[in-house]
């Protein structure tokens, strides 16, 4: 169904209205759909609306109609069909009469995205690339039921849920400065592991330090001259261009996660019964914040967000030792400093000029503006810096958080560039050794556990990152800084 | 008991979606259970060095399919193996008014090298989740977290 409403003669994937609030915001009113509390808002430029696919119609309206949602349910231009929210879906619920959804974090609980600094050019790495990814490759296990190399007890993994990156740190797997750069500094407090199930335990204590598959990965990147955006923001962060070389990972709690988040939806199923709750789609199964079950999922999620940040600790490790093995230079000579750390799946209690809020975050990424009193001291006047992952054949972006952000999206901006094509017909498309060879010749080296995966994950499967960026920046919910492009991946 | 299976396109754009249909209940597992088993792995290229039998018991039978599913993705995360094939049977306990499934598990630990490694499914979601009866069979659809 195609819809002329609202918005002049542009055809939208949904027969629902929808308002034109500015170039890049448009506005369903509550009106579109029985149920709904608050309006939707969708940020994008007029082509990303075209081309965004039905479902996040219908999914962002679905979260408008949740008890207890504040002002707008948001979806960033990143959006896509998901799994009860949209991809990029963000909503905000009161902490005392609102509700929590697994559905509004995603199965894999703070997935997010690490930036590495160093001071390597990419006329130093080029001549090594092939070793250095034969390096990376070894050292962090990839794809299909890849097992670490930090072997826990169920008591050191106890810990690792209560403790997250400071876990990894004391145990000689990081610096204790890279702490102060990652989003509330890689532990969420109230973790409690006695909410986890035995069962989600089995399967995430072997997993961590491991990248996983599907549009996971570890990507060497460039930064050059032309990629700057804004240099005095990009040197606050230790970035100043001229070819230098970088390392991005996009990764979070695996199986593990997954794990938590499928045994409360069970739970939240037969709790939404009791307290009287119903929802448009299965995959929104919610309750009370305040509620037992609640409380116990947001104990269980942040034990999995911790062990997501501590996976990704663990990788900067692995990095870092690989680059001292075909660098022959330890990493701190290698100034292989850490940007930043920040969640793109997850549900945190933020306070805001309007009060405090239950903000899920669900392929969205935290925009903290400067000054925000959440941020290290490092950023607290540039803003939170915000990594946008793109395909592996396209590169990715740097930004920072705004108080527009703040002000409008609950601080939160866009997390990546967005499927448009199929896993399938991908794979149609191109085979994975083939994608392989031609990114080869272009420069881009590739190490892949799984060569269909590969394929899935070809860069025109994607929406131009760049044109998502452009409309966050536009919007006002974050600000650009650099464009990195890919010399190196590593792939599930 | 054969039953089949095909991989959907645009039905979950970054995940996996599957539609199985057996004539008969265990047709509909064992096909439901090939697609995963085919969506982590080739399942020819995987030796048989592992085994595990698991026995399930669920309320119904769109439950017992769900869980099954899930049981296996668990298994390939907590074990770190992918499959070869799985024998399986289902009956239905009058008793306690439940779904028995039996089945063995044949498999190998993951090893890149001689494997032909696929998806590294998530898990199992209610998505469009159905199981259906009708007069020439069972139907189910299955989308699959990647």
């Amino acid at each position: 169904m195609e819809s002329e409403s609202g918005i002049g003669r542009m055809k939208l994937q949904t027969d629902m209205q929808v308002n034109r609030i500015s170039d890049y915001i448009w506005e369903i009113p509550s009106s579109e759909k029985p149920g709904m509390l608050v309006p939707a808002r969708i940020y994008a430029s007029a082509a990303i609306l075209a081309a965004m696919d039905r479902g996040v119609f219908d999914q962002v309206t679905n979260v408008a109609c949740l008890p207890g949602i504040h002002r707008y349910a948001l979806c960033m231009p990143d959006g896509h069909w998901g799994y009860g929210f949209p991809i990029g879906g963000v909503a905000a619920f009161a902490p005392e009469d609102g509700v929590i959804s697994p559905g509004g974090v995603g199965y894999d609980i703070n997935c997010g995205m690490r930036l590495i600094r160093t001071d390597l050019s990419l006329s130093e790495v080029r001549p090594k690339l092939e070793l250095l990814m034969t390096e990376l490759f070894r050292r962090v296990p990839a794809g299909v039921g890849s097992r670490g190399f930090v072997n826990l007890t169920r008591r050191d993994f106890r810990d690792v849920m209560k403790q997250g990156a400071a876990w990894c740190i004391a145990k000689g797997y990081g610096w204790d400065e890279d702490l102060e750069r990652i989003e509330e500094r890689g532990c969420l407090q109230g973790a409690d592991p006695s909410h986890v199930t035995d069962y989600a335990v089995e399967r995430g204590i072997n997993q961590l330090g491991t990248l996983g598959s599907g549009n996971h990965y570890l990507e060497v990147q460039v930064l050059s001259d032309k990629g700057l955006f804004d240099r005095a923001t990009a040197a606050a962060m230790g970035l100043t261009g001229h070819d230098q070389v970088v390392i991005m990972v996009h990764c979070g709690s695996r199986g593990f996660g997954h794990q938590v988040a499928s045994d409360y939806l069970k739970v939240f199923e037969k709790a939404m019964r009791r307290y009287g709750i119903s929802v448009k789609d299965q995959q929104l199964a919610c309750a009370p914040f305040r509620s037992p079950e609640g409380q116990d999922y947001f104990a269980a999620m942040n034990c999995a967000a911790n062990t997501a940040f501590a996976n990704r600790q663990v990788i900067t490790h692995q990095i870092r030792e690989a680059f001292e093995a075909v660098f022959g230079e330890s990493a701190l000579r290698l100034g292989m400093h850490l940007v930043y750390d920040v969640a793109h799946n997850i549900a945190k209690v933020e306070r805001y000029p309007d009060g405090e809020w239950l903000v899920h975050r669900k392929g969205a990424t935290r925009a903290f503006g400067p000054g925000n009193p959440e941020l290290p001291n490092c950023y607290r006047a540039i803003g939170q810096p915000v990594i946008c992952g793109g395909s592996m054949e396209t590169g990715s972006y740097l930004l920072v958080g705004t108080d527009r952000a703040t002000q409008d999206t609950f601080g939160s901006t866009m997390h990546g560039s967005g499927r448009t094509m199929s896993r399938a017909q991908a794979k149609r498309t191109i085979r994975g050794d083939q994608l392989q060879r031609d990114m080869k010749q272009r420069g881009i080296l590739v190490k892949a556990v799984s060569m269909s995966g590969l394929a899935e994950e070809a860069g025109f499967a994607y929406k131009n990152i760049s044109d998502v960026v452009e409309t966050v920046d536009r919007a006002g919910i974050a600000k650009k800084v650099a464009e990195l492009k890919p010399i190196g991946n590593i792939k599930g | 008991m054969p039953g089949t299976f095909r991989f959907l396109d645009d039905i979950a754009l970054a995940d996996m979606a599957f539609d199985a249909e057996g004539d008969s209940l265990p047709g509909l597992f064992n096909a439901a259970t090939e697609a995963l088993l085919a969506s982590l792995a080739d399942p020819t290229s995987v030796a048989q060095t592992w085994r595990q039998v698991i026995d399930m018991e669920e309320p119904d039978i769109p439950t017992l399919l769900f869980e099954w599913l899930g049981r296996l993705v668990h298994l390939k995360d907590a074990q770190s193996v992918v499959f070869h094939r799985v024998d399986l049977s289902i009956r239905h306990n009058p008793e306690s008014s439940t779904w028995q499934l039996h089945a063995d598990v044949i498999g190998a630990p993951v090893d890149p090298a001689t494997q032909e490694l696929r998806s590294d499914v998530k898990g199992v979601t209610k998505h469009l989740y159905a199981v259906t009866q009708d007069a020439t069979g069972w139907k189910a659809r299955v989308v699959l977290d990647v």
